[in-house]
C-alpha cells in the first residue's frame, strides 16, 4: 500500500518571546534565529503511520511510505531524518521562495493533491493545523480535490481485518469514534495520545539515510505555474499582537469556607456538572 | 540490637514530630531512586530497598538530633534536597535507610551587599536565590542546567558546576562559609572570610561530600554584580574537535575568561538542532560577560584568536543566544522527557569527565571509538557524542552524551544492559588516558568501582575522612566509597 504523510516545519514558537514578534513591511516575522521543528500534529501523523506500516508489513503487502513537505532547502534535513526512521521516499515540493504561502492552504492542497494523483497513494495523512498560518483547512481541501472521504481529529489508525480497509479512531464531541473505513482516504491527525513524538533514528539508520536521495519537485512540474500560486481571493491586510486579556476578581467572604463556597457556586459548579 | 522498621519510624516521630515523618508507600518508593534509574522509575519498577521513612527536616537542631539517633543505632541515612541527583547518590541501597529531606529548610538568611555574600539554608532552590539576587542587581554566577530544580545543599554536596563556570568558577570557588552537621550530631560552622592561612581549607571536607560525611545545613556564597546587558555571544562552525580543543586552550591560556566556552561535536550538536545551521560540523561558542569593558575586550580577543583558523565559519550569534536561553531544565522539561521515554522507549544519559589539554582529545576519541567497536548493543544507540562545556587554564571537561532505544529488556534490566556498560567504557578510557572520571555530577553509587583508581595513593586521605567522621558508616552507604 502506498501512504503519504504531509508535514510542515515551523519555528519553535516556545522559543520566541513576546518582543520577537515584530514583522517587516511584508508582514514576515524574523524567526531565522530560532530552531525549526516538526509541526506537532504532523509529528504525530508521521509516527502513527510508521507504526501502522509495521502492522501492515507483518500481515500483507509491501508498504511504501512517502513523507512530503512544501518547503525550501531548510526542509531537507527533516526529510533526511524521515528517511532514516523508515520513510521510503522523502519529497520536497519547492516553490518560488518569495511567495507568501502562509495563509494559502488552497495552493498547498493543490500541490499535495496533484502529487498524490501522480504517485497513486491510497492513504494521505496530515496534521490538523500548522502552527504558522493556523489555517486548519489543508486536509479538507486535499480530500475534496482527491474526492476521497476525510476524517478529522484522528488520534490513531490501525490495520483492519480486510486489507482494503483501516480502523480509524477519532475524537468527536468529547467521545472517541472507531470506524472501519475503506481506502482511499484522507486522515487529519489531531492530538495523538499514543504517538506524540516521532522516533529517533539509530546511528546506523542515520548513516544509511545519508546515501539516499531526496526527491525535489517544483510547482511547475506539478502543472501549477507561479501565477497559480498567488493568493487571489485573500489579501493579508494587517497583523497585530493580541493582548492577553486577564482580569481578576476578589472573592468576598468572611471565612475561607465562605470564599470557597462562592468560588464553587459562581465559577466551578457549572463547569463541573 | 538493630531496630525494626516500625521502631525507627516511631523514634523519628518522637524526635521531629509525626507530621515530618513520611511513610506513604509511593513517596518511599520514589525516594529510593534518583535519575540514574529514571527508566525504572517511569515504569513504576522499584528494585532498590525502600527506605523506612522520609524525614522532612525543619532546622539544624533537628538534623543534629536525627543524625545522632541514626548514628547510635547504625541506621543508614541518605541526605536529599532538590532530588536532581543523576549518579545514584539518592539510592537507598541499605534496608531501612532514612531519607533526610532538607527541602523545607528553605530560608534565604541574608544578602550582604557590602561583603558581597548570600547565605541560604540547604533547601533553598538556586533559581529562587538567583531571582532574589537579580532583583537587586546581583548574581551568584552559578547556573547549572538544573537551576530551577536543585537546592543549595545538594549543589554544594555534589561539587556542582554551572554554565558560566569559565568566568565564575564552580561551586567550590563560590562557597565562602558553611554550616554542617556530622553523624554524631556535632554542628560545625565555618566562618565567612575572604581567605585565610589557618591550616588546610576545611571547607573541602564538606563541599563534594555527597552526604557521605556530613549533612550541609547552610551555605554562604559570593555574589557578583549582574550585567546581562553586556552579554555577547560568539559562535563558529568547524570541522573537528581537535581544532576546537586547540582553540579553547588558546583562549584560556591567553587569559580570556568568557563565562561560556563550549565545543560540541556534530552528533551532540544535532540533538540541539545545530545541524540546522552547521550540518556535520562541530560548533564552538562563547559568551563574554561582565562590565562593559571586560565583556567587549573578551569578545574581541576571542574573535581574534578563532579567526586565525581558516576552517572556522562564523555563525549568527542570535541562534546560539536563543538556544542558550532555553537550556535550563524545569519541571515541564522533566515531564516532557518522562512522556517521551514512556511512549518511545527512548532514553538518554551522560557521563562527564575531565582531562588536561594534552589528553582531552585522546579521551574523546578513544571513548567514542571503544563504544563503537566494543559495545554489544551499538545497534540500539541513536546518539553518541559529546561536548566540552567547562574550560580551565590546564584543561577542560568532556560531557559524553548517549541516547538509545531500550529494546528487548525489562525496565529493571535497562541500567545493566545500557547505562552501566556505556558509563564504564567512558570511565575506563578516561582513567587510562590520565583524566578524571567525574567532572561535576559526583561519584554517586555507580562510579565507586573506580574511586580507588581515580585517587591512587591519595585514596589514603579520602578513606581517612570517612574513618574519622563516619566511623559507623551511616552516611549514604555506597556513595563515593565502594561497599567493601
Ligand atoms: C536536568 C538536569 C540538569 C543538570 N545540570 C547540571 C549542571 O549543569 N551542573 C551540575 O553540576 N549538575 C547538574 N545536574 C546534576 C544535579 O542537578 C546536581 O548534582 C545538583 O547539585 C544536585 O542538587 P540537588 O539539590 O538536586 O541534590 P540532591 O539530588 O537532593 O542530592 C544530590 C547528592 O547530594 C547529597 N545531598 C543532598 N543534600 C545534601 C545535604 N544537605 N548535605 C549533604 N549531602 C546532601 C545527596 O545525598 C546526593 O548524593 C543536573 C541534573 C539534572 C536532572
Amino acid at each position: 500500500m502506498k501512504i503519504a504523510v504531509c508535514f510542515k516545519i515551523i519555528a519553535d514558537y516556545d522559543r520566541l518571546s513576546g518582543k520577537d514578534w515584530e514583522w517587516d513591511e511584508c508582514r514576515f516575522v524574523d524567526m531565522s534565529f530560532v530552531r525549526r521543528v516538526f509541526n506537532c500534529f504532523d509529528e504525530s501523523a508521521l509516527e502513527t503511520v510508521l507504526k501502522l506500516s509495521r502492522q501492515l508489513e507483518n500481515v500483507s503487502d509491501t508498504v511504501e511510505l512517502t513523507a512530503l513537505t512544501v518547503d525550501d532547502e531548510q526542509g531537507d534535513l527533516f526529510l533526511k531524518h524521515l528517511m532514516a526512521v523508515g520513510y521510503d521516499h522523502a519529497v520536497r515540493i519547492c516553490c518560488n521562495n518569495r511567495l507568501d504561502l502562509r495563509f494559502n492552504p488552497l495552493v498547498i492542497s493543490h500541490l499535495i493533491s496533484r502529487y498524490i494523483k501522480q504517485e497513486g497513494q491510497k492513504l494521505v495523512v496530515l496534521g490538523m493545523q500548522g502552527g504558522e498560518g493556523d489555517n486548519g483547512q489543508t486536509g479538507f481541501l486535499v480530500a475534496e480535490q482527491l474526492g476521497w472521504p476525510c476524517i478529522r481529529e484522528v488520534i490513531d489508525v490501525v490495520r483492519a481485518e480486510s486489507p482494503d480497509c483501516l480502523k480509524v479512531f477519532s475524537r468527536i464531541d468529547g467521545a472517541i469514534l472507531k470506524q472501519t473505513i475503506k481506502l482511499p482516504m484522507v486522515l487529519i491527525m489531531g492530538h495523538s495520545l499514543n504517538s506524540p513524538y516521532l522516533r529517533v533514528p539509530t546511528l546506523r539508520q542515520k548513516l544509511n539515510a545519508k546515501k539516499k536521495q531526496l526527491t525535489i519537485v517544483s510547482n511547475i512540474e506539478l502543472g501549477l505555474d507561479n501565477d497559480a500560486l498567488l493568493n487571489k481571493d485573500k489579501t493579508l491586510m494587517d497583523l497585530y499582537g493580541q493582548k492577553p486579556g486577564k482580569s481578576c476578581v476578589f472573592l468576598e467572604g468572611k471565612t475561607a469556607q465562605e470564599q470557597a463556597q462562592r468560588l464553587y457556586d459562581q465559577y466551578l459548579k457549572e463547569r463541573l456538572s | 540490637m538493630t531496630l525494626t522498621r516500625e521502631a525507627i519510624v516511631e523514634h523519628l516521630k518522637n524526635i521531629v514530630g509525626k507530621e515530618r515523618v513520611i511513610t506513604d508507600e509511593q513517596v518511599l518508593k520514589e525516594n529510593s531512586h534518583d535519575r540514574y534509574k529514571k527508566f525504572e522509575t517511569i515504569f513504576g519498577v522499584y528494585t532498590t530497598p525502600i527506605p523506612a521513612a522520609v524525614v522532612k527536616l525543619a532546622d539544624t537542631n533537628q538534623v543534629s538530633d536525627v543524625l545522632k539517633f541514626l548514628n547510635e543505632n547504625k541506621i543508614n541515612s541518605v541526605a536529599k534536597t532538590g532530588g536532581t541527583a543523576t549518579e545514584g547518590g539518592l539510592e537507598t541501597i541499605v534496608e531501612n535507610s532514612v531519607v533526610l529531606d532538607g527541602s523545607q529548610m528553605n530560608q534565604i538568611i541574608k544578602i550582604d551587599e557590602t561583603n558581597m555574600l548570600a547565605t541560604a539554608q540547604c533547601g533553598v532552590n538556586l533559581g529562587e536565590l538567583e531571582d532574589r539576587l537579580r532583583e537587586q542587581g546581583f548574581t551568584t554566577g552559578h547556573s547549572p542546567q538544573s537551576k530551577p530544580l536543585a537546592h543549595m545543599g545538594g549543589l554544594v554536596a555534589t561539587r556542582s558546576i554551572g554554565q558560566f563556570s569559565t568566568l565564575y568558577g564552580a561551586i567550590e570557588d563560590m562557597v565562602i562559609g558553611l554550616e554542617a552537621v556530622f553523624p554524631n550530631g556535632e554542628i560545625t560552622r565555618i566562618k565567612n572570610v575572604p581567605r585565610r592561612s589557618c591550616g588546610p581549607d576545611i571547607r573541602h571536607v564538606i563541599i563534594g561530600n555527597e552526604g557521605a560525611l556530613c549533612y550541609i545545613t547552610e551555605v554562604t556564597v559570593k555574589i557578583y554584580k549582574y550585567f546581562p546587558e553586556n552579554n555577547e555571544f560568539l559562535a563558529w562552525a568547524l570541522d573537528d574537535m581537535t581544532t576546537g580543543f586547540k582553540i579553547l586552550r588558546e583562549v584560556m591560556v591567553e587569559g580570556y575568561r568568557p563565562s561560556v566556552a563550549r565545543l560540541y561535536d556534530a552528533e551532540d550538536g544535532t540533538q540541539h538542532s545545530f545541524d540546522q545551521f552547521a550540518e556535520d560540523k562541530c560548533v564552538l561558542m562563547f559568551m563574554a560577560e561582565g562590565n562593559e569593558h571586560l565583556a567587549r575586550a573578551t569578545a574581541q580577543g576571542i574573535a581574534q584568536i578563532v579567526e586565525k583558523y581558516d576552517e572556522c565559519r562564523k555563525i549568527d550569534s542570535r541562534l546560539i543566544e536563543n538556544w542558550f536561553n532555553h537550556l535550563n531544565w524545569g519541571p515541564e522539561k522533566i515531564a516532557e522527557e518522562r512522556e517521551l521515554i514512556r511512549k518511545n522507549l527512548h532514553i538518554g544519559f551522560t557521563t562527564e569527565v575531565s582531562g588536561n589539554w594534552d589528553c582531552i582529545n585522546t579521551i574523546y576519541e578513544n571513548a567514542i571509538k571503544r563504544i563503537r567497536e566494543e559495545y554489544p548493543h551499538i545497534e540500539d544507540l541513536t546518539m553518541l557524542g559529546g561536548h566540552s562545556s567547562h574550560s580551565y587554564q590546564t584543561g577542560t571537561n568532556l560531557y559524553f552524551v548517549y541516547d538509545y532505544d531500550v529494546k528487548d529488556c525489562k525496565p529493571e534490566e535497562e541500567i545493566n544492559k545500557y547505562h552501566i556498560a556505556l558509563n564504564a567504557l567512558i570511565v575506563e578510557e578516561t582513567l587510562k588516558a590520565g583524566g578524571s572520571m567525574v567532572h561535576h555530577h559526583g561519584i554517586g553509587k555507580y562510579r565507586t568501582p573506580w574511586t580507588k583508581q581515580e585517587h591512587g595513593s591519595a585514596y589514603y586521605i579520602l578513606k581517612g575522612l570517612k574513618d574519622q567522621f563516619d566511623p559507623n558508616g551511616i552516611m549514604n552507604t555506597g556513595t563515593i566509597y565502594p561497599v567493601e
